[in-house]
């Protein structure tokens, strides 16, 4: 079972090699659309890459109240308790 | 005729049309397709035949409109339309010209504005015909991409929305989107219309001074392979970027009309 700091992390790491963003940027507060400017678009190409790193079924209405790099690694996390 | 009579004329017309258009879409929706509904087959057959008759409406109210001398129309390299996962995308500068586009494009799925899903007119067909909607933009995205993938000939607007005459063409990235991850090939096709008509800020009765033109022409497939060796984000920014420079290369000065005889 993987912590929420290994989530964190595992997200991380996705960001920068998907978007090129610098890690720095990437906090727990970050917010995805506003701070790292990643639009709705990208958000599609984003939930592809966890489907296929985690191998789990992730639904867009799981992520649908997303906005912070937080909300993302809750619900990463969330799907792999499942 | 002389020119006024001529141009009461147009008006007529074009007001006829929109009436035929809404009423077609009644009887569609109300009449022919619950009776199509109920022929055996599955949901695909069932597609297949609603897109054929909203096609063959279209083409009737094509003939109708041109008819009676409401547009003329040309319309090049129809044959290369209608293949198997074939996304194909065009401008926007007329009401017209989807209606043209799929008239002509064997059996092709649309994306089109999610308000036609409310439309009382046009919502029974959008949905017996399998359209997409183009919001929420993520499940638009994997619709489209899975209609694709499943062999449908695709049409989309990457304007999002008819060109606003006088401004700079806008593409929304989704379309780009949509071909890097479902497209077998990619046909653009470039939309010229002599004046403006029918565009995002005319009302209807607003017909132009002569009778309107509309081109339609069929472009040479775009190469999506050195776009999917890259990471998806980017790679759809790329094409993106490169359709619009590209549209707007091809269709010159006419892609936001021509700004003197915008009235």
């Amino acid at each position: 079972m993987q912590t929420k700091d290994e989530v964190l992390e595992q997200v991380k790491a996705t960001l920068v090699e998907l978007f090129e963003i610098a890690p720095e940027r990437i906090t727990m507060e970050a917010r995805l659309n506003a701070d790292l400017e990643i639009d709705s678009i990208d958000a599609v190409d984003l939930l592809d890459r966890l489907r296929r790193q985690t191998g789990r079924k992730i639904s867009a209405d799981d992520f649908r109240s997303v906005r912070t790099v937080g909300d993302l690694v809750n619900a990463v996390h969330a799907v792999l308790q499942a | 005729m002389g020119e006024r009579q001529t141009y009461l004329w147009r008006i007529l017309v074009t007001g006829a049309c929109f009436v035929l258009f809404g009423g077609g879409g009644l009887i569609l929706g109300l009449i022919v397709f619950p009776v199509v509904l109920l022929l055996p087959g599955g949901p695909a057959r069932r597609r297949a035949r609603t897109r054929g008759l909203v096609q063959r409406a279209f083409r009737l109210f094509v003939a109708t409109m041109s008819g009676l001398r409401g547009i003329s129309y040309d319309f090049q390299g129809r044959e290369r339309l209608g293949r198997q996962g074939q996304l194909i995308i065009a401008n926007h500068p007329t009401l017209i010209d989807v209606v043209l586009i799929v008239a002509f494009t064997p059996v092709p799925a649309c994306v089109v504005k999610a308000a036609l899903f409310a439309n009382p007119f046009t919502r029974r067909v959008v949905r017996a015909a399998g359209y997409i909607s183009n919001a929420p933009t993520d499940s638009m995205i994997e619709l489209a991409t899975g209609a694709l993938r499943s062999g449908d000939t695709l049409v989309m607007f990457p304007e999002g929305t008819r060109t606003r005459p006088g401004r700079p063409m806008a593409f929304h990235r989704g379309a780009a989107s949509v071909a890097i991850h479902g497209a077998s090939v990619l046909t653009p096709i470039y939309i010229q219309v002599d004046q403006p008509f029918l565009h995002k800020t005319q009302p209807w009765y607003r017909v132009p001074p002569r009778r309107p033109h509309i081109s339609i022409e069929v472009g040479a497939d775009i190469d999506l392979e050195p776009y999917r060796h890259q990471r998806p984000p980017k790679a759809s920014r790329q094409l993106s970027a490169w359709l619009l420079a590209h549209y707007e290369q091809e269709l010159g000065e006419s892609c936001s009309y021509n700004a003197s005889s915008n009235v």
